[in-house]
């Protein structure tokens, strides 16, 4: 087996072994229990129609999903380097390349997971709704490049940073800004300032998609400039990894 | 030579952590690194291994630049000085997947903890392990692939006097029969005595001595210790700056000769005869290597760590 898939399998072991990646994984169904059962009830008492629920509950599994990724991701480095098996990684036989590909590959995994932990839950607040399809199609297509850009980017700081918080936390921050547009109402985000975030903020761009084809059941042809731009996140925040995880921080 | 560095010097953030450092181990041989806390052993260890880049010198490990050079990574074993493992792995499954980076193990599994003494613990998840069977464990990680070269940074931390002694037998067995070559960082001076051919002491990222243990102790004769009683010195008198008074005994003074005189301590007769001062049972003991470090290093520095 290749050096980065036994990393990638190590990877999955420590989420589905580990108690601390089963904990994780139980806040994530958590949060959806916890929103699908407000989104349902909202949807009885005829507050929201079908399509806005499923659009609300894509975007929370794609927050929810970003969130552990950010998680996963400053634990990439950081958290071997405190727990003791950085330098044994280090010091065998593969490459930087190898080891931040075992640790993509473990994210993509964890993120695999994650959807398909997403479906029952779209499934039954969505049930019914003619574009259940669309939201779990545009979730795989624009949710996963954002959620593992997040994951990325928090992995390129924990290669360089000092430890696991402070890359979780700059990376946390990063995430919270991608979300204010969406926190800050119609009216600030309406303004020259709010649209230009929201023109290059890769999660304002998934989350748009998801109104457009789940809301307004727009064609695919005109996400094409937000699907590019959750592509460009991706690619920038791999890049970064890649270029912090050649000599990653030590000690 | 499996390992050759010379004159290596290291600044990180602005300051410098190695200068001028040299160490050369061939193979079949144990090389004691000593040096306090700070010293610059683990920084020493982290440049052989290529984690850093050395800003002057040249360092050969197997004749080749050991930064980003991944394929030498198959030739050394190390065992860091703060060893973590996936704790929820057993110690059999951990070191499996671990030699699967290098390619798979050499030997079963089985044989491999029992080389270390954790043998019939193999199943236990490593939550379970005491700090001591961790060590031993981290000792197998570094063997799992059957290294050429071992650096290993305080391997015998946390074990009990016959866990020592095992590890002792087992590292020197490696070195005899099967000519790995190894370098020990450790404070722990008797394992330095027992099984090191040569030893080198580090301080403050310095080089301050290296040879074998007799070479060390030869060239440094101010390690020594005179002791001796004096007679005839006038009550209120001072004594000189190179004697120190141990305790009186009646007329007769017992006093030892500073270290810094020990070296050649012809002067202090010297001065005894001139103060007219009679002086007999002259008893002089070699220091060993706890008072070679010492003095190399700096007690006061050890002082004022512990003090910290």
């Amino acid at each position: 087996m290749k050096p980065s898939s036994l990393i990638a399998q190590k990877e999955r072991g420590a989420l589905l072994q580990n108690q601390r990646g089963l904990a994780w994984l139980l806040a994530y169904s958590g949060i959806l229990s916890a929103f699908a059962l407000l989104l349902i009830s909202n949807k009885e008492l005829s507050l929201l129609d079908n399509a806005q629920i499923v659009y609300m509950m894509a975007g929370t599994v794609t927050a929810a999903g970003a969130l552990i990724a950010v998680i996963m991701g400053a634990d990439a480095f950081a958290g071997e380097r405190e727990r003791g098996t950085l330098v044994p990684l280090l010091t065998a036989p593969v490459s930087p390349a190898q080891l931040l590909m075992g640790k993509a590959l473990g994210l993509v995994s964890a993120w695999l997971l994650m959807y398909l932990l997403a479906l029952p839950y779209l499934w039954a607040v969505g049930a019914g709704g003619q574009n259940l399809l669309q939201a779990i199609f545009y979730l795989a297509l624009f949710g996963t490049p954002v959620v593992l850009g997040f994951g990325y980017l928090a992995m390129a700081l924990s290669a360089r940073s000092g430890s696991v918080l402070s890359s979780m936390l700059t990376s946390l921050i990063v995430l919270l800004f991608s979300a204010s547009p969406l926190l800050i109402g119609p009216g600030l985000r309406n303004s020259v300032i709010g649209k230009a975030i929201d023109a290059v903020n890769p999660f304002s761009g998934a989350l748009n998609t998801f109104d457009s084809v789940i809301i307004d059941s727009a064609p695919f042809s005109g996400q094409l400039a937000r699907l590019a731009l959750v592509l460009i996140w991706l690619s920038i925040t791999f890049l970064a990894a890649r270029v912090t995880a050649r000599h990653p921080n030590f000690r | 030579m499996l390992i050759d560095a010379n004159h290596l010097h290291l600044n990180l953030q602005g300051q410098t952590i190695l200068e001028d450092v040299s160490l050369h181990l061939a193979a079949g041989e144990i090389y004691g690194l000593l040096g306090p806390n700070g010293a610059g052993k683990s920084t020493t260890i982290a440049l052989l291994l290529g984690l850093y880049q050395a800003d002057r010198g040249d360092l050969k490990l197997f004749d080749t630049e050991p930064r980003d050079n991944v394929a030498l990574h198959r030739r050394i074993g190390v065992m860091p000085e703060h060893a973590g493992f996936y704790e929820w792995m057993s110690a059999n499954d951990y070191l499996v997947w671990y030699a699967g980076l290098y390619g798979g193990l050499l030997q079963p599994v089985d044989s491999l903890l029992q080389q270390v003494g954790l043998e019939a613990t193999g199943h236990k998840p490593i939550s379970q392990f005491s700090r001591g069977m961790k060590q031993r464990l981290g000792l197998a990680r570094a063997l799992v692939h059957g290294p050429e070269l071992l650096i290993l940074d305080e391997p015998t931390n946390g074990l009990d006097p016959r866990g020592r002694r095992e590890i002792h037998d087992l590292l020197l067995s490696l070195a005899d029969e099967r000519r790995v070559g190894i370098l020990l960082c450790t404070h722990l001076l008797d394992d330095v005595e027992r099984l090191c051919s040569r030893i080198g002491i580090l301080d403050r990222g310095r080089n301050v001595a290296e040879g074998s243990l007799p070479e060390l102790l030869g060239a440094n004769r101010s390690g020594r210790r005179y002791r001796l009683r004096i007679r005839g010195v006038p009550d209120n008198q001072q004594l000189p700056p190179d004697l120190k008074l141990l305790r009186r005994d009646g007329d007769w003074w017992h006093v030892e000769i500073s270290p810094t005189m020990a070296a050649d301590p012809s002067r202090v007769w010297e001065d005894l005869l001139v103060h007219g001062w009679q002086y007999t049972e002259i008893h002089a003991e070699s220091g060993g290597l706890e008072t070679l470090y010492l003095q190399l290093t700096g007690a006061a520095t050890d002082k004022q760590e512990e003090a910290a």
